[in-house]
C-alpha cells in the first residue's frame, strides 16, 4: 500500500520533471539530424556541418557567456559593496522594503524602462538635448540595440544586483558574520583583513552555487536580449527561437542543433554543480 | 515476559550496525540501556518501534509478533532526545494529540488531560504554546503526549540528553513516578551511568552493534568493560 | 575634515529604486511625448479610461495573466509539494534532484519551442490551458527543489512520532505535516505566481499571440511603439507583485536552492 502511493508519485514526477525534458530534447535532437521535420528526408549530418562551419552559434555562445559574465559581476561585485558600505542602514524599516522593491520588476519592465530611458528618443536623451549637449538624436550614443550590449547589460543588472543584496543580506545574518569579524579583528585583523578573510569568504563560499545559476539563467535570458540587443551577434536564446521560428522551413534545423548544443552545455553544467557528491552519513 | 526481542539484526550499506539482538522484559519495567553515541543503540529502538525494517530477527509484545506491524498498529511509542512538540499547538492540544487522532469525544479528552498534566506537575502552562515553555515543561509535555496514549511500551532515547543539570534531576524522578504511576513498561536509553542505574530496574550495556543485558545491578557494576569500577575508583582516591 | 558621504549614496539608491516605478506611472498618464520635449502635450487619466472601456484589451490580458498565474502557482505548489517528499526521501534523492535541475536552468523559450510540437498534437498550442500547462512545467521543478529543505531530519522524526502515537497516513499528512509546511506552502505560492506572472518567452511560444498575458502585450505594444500603452501595461504587471510584498516581503525571497 505505501509502496503503491509511493510509486505512483515518483511516475507523476518522472511524467512532470522528467519525460517533458527528454521528449523536447529528443525531439530537437531528430529534428537537427534531420529524421523528422516538413521538409527533411532523413538522416543527415549537413544541418550540424552548416552549423558549425557557419560558426554563428559559437559567436553568439561567447557572445553571451561574455554579456552574462560582466552582468554577474557588476551585480555580485555592486552588491557585495553595498552590504559591506550599507548593511546598517539597509536593516531599517523603510529601506528594508524599498530594497524588496525591485523583485517585482519582471524582465521584460525592465527591458522596456531601459529602453524608454536610453534609447535615442528616450528620457536621457532629451535631458543631453535640453542641457546643449546633443543636437540630434543621432548624435547620441548607442546604449540600446548597441554593439556593446550595454542596455542588456544594464538591465540584467537592474534585475539581479538587487536580488544579490537581499542574498548576501540573508547570508550575512545566517552566517553571523557580524560575530566572527568582530571576533577577527580581536585577533588582530585589520579592517581590510577582515573584508578580505573573512566577509567575502563566507559570502562567496556560501552563495557560489547560486552565482553560477544566475550565470546560466542570464546565458538563456530571452526577453531582455530579445528587445534590446541587436541584429548580430545575438544572444543564446534569441538566435536559437528566430531560426527555429522563422519562415525558411529549410534553416530549422539548424536552430535545433543550436538548441541541442545549448542544452547539453546547460545539462552539463548542472551535473558538475548538482552532482558532486557530498559525504554521505546515515544514523545509528 | 512481556517483550522478546530475537535476532534482530541491522546493516547499513555494508556496516552492521546491530548485531544479533536477544533480550527480554518483564511488565512494567524499565530497562536502561548505556551506550555512547554511534553505538547502534538509536537504530535498535526503532527497529522495535516498526520506523526502521530490522533485516533479520523478530519482535514479540505480550507473546504476539509484531516485526511485521506498522508502526501506527503496534502501540510502542518512541521518542527522541529533541522534546519534537508540535509548534503549532498548545500544550493541551500536544498532550492530547493521540487521544484526538482516536477521535475520543471531547469531555473525555479534557478529563485525561487535566489528569496528566497534574501528575506532570503542568499546572497553568495548558494554553502555552512550546516556544513559552522551558527545556524541561518542554520534555514534561513530550512524556505526557506519550503516556496519555497507554502505551504498551515506552521508548526514549536519551530524553533528558539537552537539559541542564537541575532540570535532569527532577526530571529523573518525575521519570520514576511516573512509570509507577501509570505502569509504564519501558527501554530507556542514555550514556550518563549514574541516570542509568538509578532509572533502570534492570541494565544493559551496548558497544558496537551488541547489547549485554546484565543479571542485576551488581552483575553490570562489576563488570570491567562498563567503566563502572573506573569511575568509583576516581571518586574512592578523591577520599 | 571628511564628508560623510553615505547619506548621498542612501539617497540615490532609493531614487534609484523609486524611479523606474514613478517613471512608469508617469508615462502611463501621457500621451504625445514627442522628442526633444521634456513636459509631453497631455498629462491624465485618458490611457487609464481606455483600459477600462477595454478597447485595447488590457483589462482582459490583466484577467487572464491572473487566471493563468493563479492555476499555475496552485497546481505547482501543490504537486511540488506531495511529489517532493517521496524525492527527497528516496534513496537515489541525489540522481531525482539532478534530473529535476535540467528542465529548471534550461532556457524557458528554448525547452517550449523544443515541445511546442507536442503541444500541438495535444491540442494544448494557443490556448490558455496550454499556456497553463506550459508554465506547469517549468514552475514545477521550481515548487520541487524549493522544498528541498522541507524535508529534513526534523520532519521525518515528526512523522515518526505520529506514526508511533497511533496516526495513520492521513492524519499524520493533515494534522501535522501541512501545519508545518505552511509557511513555505504560502512562500513557494508566491513564488511560483510570479514565475508565471513574469513569464514571456515561453508563453508567446504556447500561446503563439491568441493568449495574450500582460507581458506579451507589454512586448506588443513596444513593437508597435506605443510606450503610453506600454507603460500602463507595465504598471498592471508591477502592482499586484509589490501589493504582495508590502503585505509580506518575507514571501518573496527564499533561496532556490
Amino acid at each position: 500500500m505505501k509502496n503503491k502511493s509511493e510509486n505512483i508519485s515518483l511516475g507523476l514526477f518522472v511524467l512532470i520533471g522528467v519525460v517533458p525534458f527528454a521528449a523536447a530534447f529528443g525531439y530537437a535532437i531528430l529534428y537537427s539530424f534531420g529524421i523528422i521535420g516538413v521538409v527533411n528526408t532523413g538522416f543527415t549530418l549537413e544541418f550540424w556541418k552548416a552549423v558549425i562551419a557557419s560558426g554563428e552559434f559559437f559567436k553568439s555562445f561567447l557572445y553571451s557567456a561574455v554579456i552574462a559574465f560582466i552582468s554577474l559581476l557588476i551585480s555580485v561585485g555592486g552588491a557585495l559593496w553595498i552590504i559591506l558600505k550599507f548593511r546598517n542602514q539597509l536593516e531599517r524599516k523603510f529601506l528594508s522594503y524599498i530594497s524588496y522593491l525591485p523583485l517585482a520588476i519582471p524582465g521584460v519592465v525592465a527591458a522596456f524602462f531601459t529602453l524608454q530611458l536610453f534609447s535615442k528618443g528616450g528620457f536621457f536623451s532629451r535631458i543631453s538635448y535640453n542641457l546643449g549637449w546633443t543636437e540630434t538624436t543621432v548624435e547620441f550614443p548607442d546604449l540600446v540595440n548597441d554593439a556593446y550590449a550595454i542596455g542588456i547589460i544594464l538591465a540584467f543588472t537592474t534585475i539581479v544586483l538587487p536580488f544579490f543584496v537581499l542574498l548576501f543580506m540573508n547570508v550575512y545574518k545566517n552566517e553571523r558574520i557580524q560575530e566572527l569579524s568582530i571576533l577577527a579583528q580581536a585577533l588582530g585583523a585589520k579592517k581590510n583583513q577582515v573584508v578580505r578573510k573573512v566577509f567575502l569568504p563566507i559570502l562567496l563560499q556560501k552563495t557560489w552555487v547560486l552565482i553560477v545559476l544566475y550565470f546560466i539563467f542570464l546565458l538563456g535570458a530571452y526577453e531582455i536580449p530579445l528587445i534590446l540587443g541587436q541584429e548580430a551577434p545575438q544572444m543564446l536564446s534569441v538566435l536559437i527561437i528566430r531560426e527555429i521560428k522563422q519562415y525558411d522551413l529549410t534553416k530549422i534545423s539548424e536552430g535545433y542543433v543550436a538548441a541541442v548544443i545549448y542544452t547539453v552545455i546547460v545539462t552539463l553544467a548542472a551535473i558538475m554543480l548538482f552532482l558532486p557528491k557530498k559525504h554521505g552519513a546515515y544514523e545509528t | 515476559m512481556f517483550l522478546e526481542v530475537r535476532n534482530l539484526t541491522k546493516s547499513f550499506k555494508k556496516e552492521q550496525v546491530v548485531k544479533n539482538l536477544d533480550f527480554t522484559l518483564d511488565a512494567h519495567q524499565t530497562l536502561s540501556i548505556l551506550g555512547k553515541s554511534g553505538c547502534g543503540k538509536t537504530t535498535m529502538l526503532k527497529m522495535i518501534a516498526g520506523l526502521v525494517k530490522p533485516d533479520n530477527g523478530e519482535v514479540l509484545l505480550a507473546g504476539e509478533a509484531v516485526t511485521l506491524k506498522k508502526p501506527e498498529k503496534r502501540n510502542i511509542v518512541y521518542l527522541y532526545q529533541e522534546d519534537l512538540l508540535f509548534p503549532h499547538l498548545n500544550a493541551f492540544e500536544n498532550i492530547a494529540f493521540g487521544l484526538r487522532l482516536k477521535k475520543l469525544p471531547q469531555a473525555k479528552i479534557t478529563e485525561e488531560v487535566d489528569k496528566i498534566i497534574v501528575s506532570l506537575e503542568l499546572e497553568g502552562q495548558a494554553t502555552k504554546m512550546p516556544n513559552q515553555l522551558s527545556g524541561g515543561q518542554r520534555q514534561r509535555v513530550s512524556f505526557g503526549r506519550a503516556i496519555i496514549t497507554n502505551p504498551s511500551l515506552l521508548l526514549l532515547d536519551e530524553p533528558f540528553g539537552s537539559l541542564d543539570a537541575g532540570t535532569r534531576k527532577r526530571m529523573q524522578t518525575l521519570f520514576q513516578n511516573l512509570t509507577k504511576t501509570y505502569n509504564i513498561t519501558s527501554l530507556f536509553i542514555t550514556h550518563d551511568l549514574k541516570e542509568a542505574l538509578l532509572i533502570g530496574d534492570k541494565i544493559g550495556f551496548m558497544k558496537a552493534g551488541n547489547l549485554k543485558v546484565y543479571e542485576d545491578k551488581n552483575a553490570f557494576i562489576n563488570d570491567t568493560t562498563t567503566g563502572v569500577q573506573e569511575e568509583i575508583n576516581f571518586w574512592e582516591s578523591l577520599n | 575634515m571628511r564628508l560623510n558621504w553615505k547619506p548621498f549614496i542612501l539617497s540615490l539608491f532609493v531614487i534609484l529604486v523609486l524611479f523606474p516605478f514613478a517613471f512608469m506611472v508617469l508615462l502611463s498618464f501621457m500621451s504625445g511625448w514627442r522628442f526633444p520635449d521634456l513636459i509631453p502635450e497631455y498629462m491624465g487619466l485618458n490611457n487609464w479610461n481606455t483600459i477600462l472601456g477595454s478597447e485595447v484589451g488590457l483589462l482582459e490580458s490583466f484577467f487572464s495573466s491572473l487566471i493563468i498565474s493563479l492555476s499555475v502557482a496552485i497546481i505547482s505548489t501543490l504537486t511540488g509539494f506531495l511529489l517532493s517528499r517521496t524525492v527527497y526521501y528516496h534513496p537515489r534523492k541525489r540522481v531525482l534532484t539532478l534530473l529535476t535541475y535540467f528542465p529548471y536552468i534550461l532556457a524557458p523559450v528554448v525547452f517550449a519551442a523544443c515541445l511546442s510540437y507536442f503541444f500541438l498534437k495535444l491540442g494544448l498550442f494557443g490556448n490558455i490551458t496550454g499556456v497553463i500547462v506550459a508554465q506547469f512545467l517549468i514552475a514545477f521543478p521550481y515548487a520541487l527543489l524549493f522544498f528541498s529543505s522541507f524535508w529534513n531530519k526534523k520532519i521525518r522524526s515528526y512523522e515518526d512520532l505520529v506514526a508511533t502515537l497511533g496516526g495513520s497516513p492521513v492524519q499524520k499528512f493533515i494534522k501535522v505535516i501541512l501545519p508545518l509546511a505552511k509557511s513555505m506552502l504560502l512562500m513557494c505560492f508566491f513564488q511560483t505566481f510570479l514565475i508565471s506572472w513574469f513569464e514571456y518567452g515561453l508563453t508567446s511560444i504556447i500561446g503563439v499571440g491568441k493568449v495574450q498575458t500582460l507581458t506579451i502585450k507589454v512586448f506588443l505594444f513596444i513593437k508597435e511603439s506605443n510606450y503610453y500603452y506600454g507603460a500602463l501595461a507595465c504598471c498592471l504587471l508591477i502592482f499586484p507583485p509589490i501589493i504582495l510584498l508590502y503585505f509580506n516581503k518575507r514571501y518573496v525571497f527564499k533561496n532556490p536552492i
